[in-house]
């Protein structure tokens, strides 16, 4: 059943024709946030109800890329002369390659990655362009946790137009069990005609879309996030996705790049990522991911326990356990008594 | 199945369907499906949507999916709570589970407020003669739900207590015709004229007050895709005792505090500029200021007259 709607939901098949289908499917679709990619992949065939709630989200997601555009701009302008390329990572980039992976997605913020030696510089330049520490993570402890462990400044949000921007220096935190080569993906984007950043080769910016949801996210919207993997495998040409896994080894990424195979070749049916996973000799994917995240995108009762699972492995992905035990410890008591007293919540 | 209004339904069999999130509620443009345990939900939709045209079953395509209920399981049984979930992250505020009626509407506003992309919106209330619109603007104690009651009892018919819903392409307005939101003191105004079988019972002391909900009359939801175009924008200001006056409003102003209180404005971007501009094209703009509610509707009927409406 839910394969059927990945595959509708991409395009590779018509909307549900039975009625009952029809209104799961998009009730589905709204709640993980795929109304608008929906929408962009089925254009001509809505009528009635059916056709004000594609418009609806169409709308909106229409906004998100007018948004995305201008802030991508903005970003441009502040760096302007310093000399610093930050590359365009997931949905801005996506937006502002013009891709598949792009149309009709719903964006909140956007994500960008400099290089660590000027991330000082990159910080400093936004501030004095209107960017600011957001409320929700100006506490000492975020800031210093953000700083000392993560790979990504705290997020910043512009003082009038409230959009926020996380600033990147590396893909995954420092302390991750997995430390990918972002210096050579990196060496290998290309510069966007639109903006004055840069994007990610197609390639990378698959294993970077791996990487991201497969060795950090806790799959909080899982059918969006197969959703993007599957177009960005589907722009791979025939020669990228020979090299793909070599790619995969030489980044340092082959687990979750394995990981995404399985999900597009599952969901969607793509022989072309069976093969690359199948080239992957004894790569397997883990048996126990593979269940929970089945589970997970069943829906259930199980669903809340495999989620759990799923937030627990982020988490063990991140940073070593002793260093873990200690931050919950700390996110529990110390932020949640900041939280009460500024009631700025956490 | 076919629509059917609420009132020819058994209490039963409506309680039945929202527990099991199978009743969608067709009113103005929008459907939204409703689903709650609370026993108080049920009564209190069977009394004031009674009028309302709704189906029973799972398989209609809605705008919007909204549950109302317990925030937790624990709050379900201990000291039980009421929170509305409209389907996304919002962090709305559990509220006693007696309060169910006023989570049932908060729930309803948040659901159009925050997903409507077809339509600009904007927070006043709205009413109507020959299909001639007046917009009553929101402002923290300006009396926009007591001016909006008090037009429906002067020949008006009711659009929306809430929300004026402009289309995108053209000036005119759609109708979202829910209850009427009451506060305090003026519960006692609108019960005087409106009598008691128009208005819901009291929550006591909630965040906002004493809250009572005025029932849209069956002409009103009859009416719900006939829009109107709107004439008259009104600003209105309560103070007890204060003398009737009038202010003309430079349109550049009103649109500018119309515009700060619109959830999509932005998001709907150059259509709700253009569809906006339109609209003020053909408005006249006021502040009023009274003491009571007969002086305001007489100003507002006045003002309404020198349009030409």
């Amino acid at each position: 059943m839910k394969r059927a709607f990945f595959r509708a939901a991409v395009g590779l098949t018509a909307l549900p024709e039975n009625q009952l289908d029809l209104s799961r499917f998009l009730r589905w679709a709204a709640h993980d946030h795929i109304l608008g990619q929906v929408a962009a992949a089925h254009v001509d065939e809505a009528g009635g109800k059916l056709k004000d709630v594609l418009e609806n989200a169409r709308i909106r997601s229409a906004h998100d890329r007018r948004m995305l555009t201008f802030e991508a701009d903005r970003i441009s302008r502040a760096l302007l002369g310093s000399g610093i390329e930050p590359v365009l990572l997931k949905g801005g980039a996506y937006v502002a390659a013009g891709l598949r992976a792009g149309r009709g997605r719903r964006v909140s913020d956007i994500d960008i990655l400099v290089e660590d030696q000027r991330l000082a510089e990159t910080e400093v330049l936004l501030r004095e362009a209107g960017w600011q520490g957001d409320s929700s993570t100006a506490g000492d402890y975020d800031q210093q946790y953000y700083r000392r462990w993560m790979h990504e400044l705290p997020p910043m949000r512009h003082g009038t137009r409230r959009t926020l921007i996380d600033v990147h220096h590396r893909l995954l935190p420092r302390t991750a069990r997995l430390q990918p080569r972002h210096d050579l993906m990196m060496a290998a984007s290309v510069k966007l005609e639109s903006t004055g950043l840069r994007a990610f080769s197609p390639m990378d910016r698959f294993i970077h879309s791996a990487i991201h949801i497969c060795a950090d996210g806790a799959f909080e919207t899982v059918a969006r996030s197969f959703i993007e993997l599957y177009y960005l495998f589907g722009d791979l040409e025939a020669d990228d996705r020979r090299r793909l896994i070599d790619r995969a080894a030489e980044v340092n990424a082959l687990k979750p790049v394995a990981s995404a195979l399985w999900a597009v070749s599952h969901y969607f049916g793509s022989a072309n990522a069976h093969a690359a996973l199948r080239s992957m000799g004894v790569m397997k994917v883990g048996v126990a991911l593979r269940f929970i995240l089945r589970v997970v995108v069943r829906g259930g009762r199980l669903a809340p326990v495999a989620r759990l699972a799923l937030y627990v492995r982020s988490h063990y992905m991140r940073m070593p356990l002793a260093m873990l035990a200690k931050h919950l410890f700390s996110k529990a008591f110390k932020r949640g008594g900041q939280a009460r007293a500024t009631r700025s919540g956490g | 199945m076919t629509a059917v209004r609420v009132g020819t339904l058994a209490t039963r069999r409506v309680g039945a369907a929202l527990a099991a999130g199978r009743l969608n509620l067709h009113l103005g443009p929008f459907s939204t499906a409703l689903q709650s345990h609370s026993a108080k939900v049920t009564r209190y939709f069977c009394d004031l949507y009674r009028d309302c045209l709704v189906t029973l079953n799972e398989d209609e395509i809605v705008d919007y999916t909204l549950r109302v209920g317990a925030p937790n399981l624990l709050r379900r049984f201990v000291r039980p709570q009421i929170v509305p979930d409209p389907g996304f992250h919002f962090p709305a505020l559990p509220l006693p589970a007696h309060m169910a009626p006023l989570a049932l509407e908060m729930g309803m506003n948040l659901t159009a407020a925050l997903q409507c992309f077809r339509f600009v919106m904007f927070h006043a209330g709205v009413v109507a003669k020959n299909d001639n619109a007046v917009m009553i603007a929101a402002h923290s104690g300006g009396g926009k739900s007591t001016l909006t009651a008090a037009m429906m009892e002067a020949g008006y018919r009711l659009l929306s207590d809430e929300f004026a819903i402009l289309h995108r392409s053209r000036p005119v307005l759609q109708p979202y015709p829910r209850p009427v939101s009451l506060k305090n003191a003026s519960i006692d105004v609108v019960q005087a004229f409106a009598g008691n079988d128009a208005v819901s019972t009291r929550l006591e002391g909630t965040p906002k007050g004493t809250i009572a909900y005025r029932r849209a009359r069956r002409a009103d939801v009859e009416a719900m895709n006939q829009v109107a175009v709107p004439k008259l924008l009104i600003f209105p200001h309560f103070t007890d005792g204060r003398q009737p006056g009038v202010t003309q409003v430079e349109p550049a102003d009103a649109a500018m505090r119309l515009v700060a209180g619109s959830p999509n404005y932005q998001v709907v971007g150059e259509a709700a500029f253009e569809s906006t501009m339109a609209m003020f094209d053909s408005l006249a703009c006021y502040e009023i200021s009274y003491g009571n509610t007969e002086d305001s509707v007489r100003l507002v009927e006045d003002l309404f007259q020198e349009t030409g409406a």
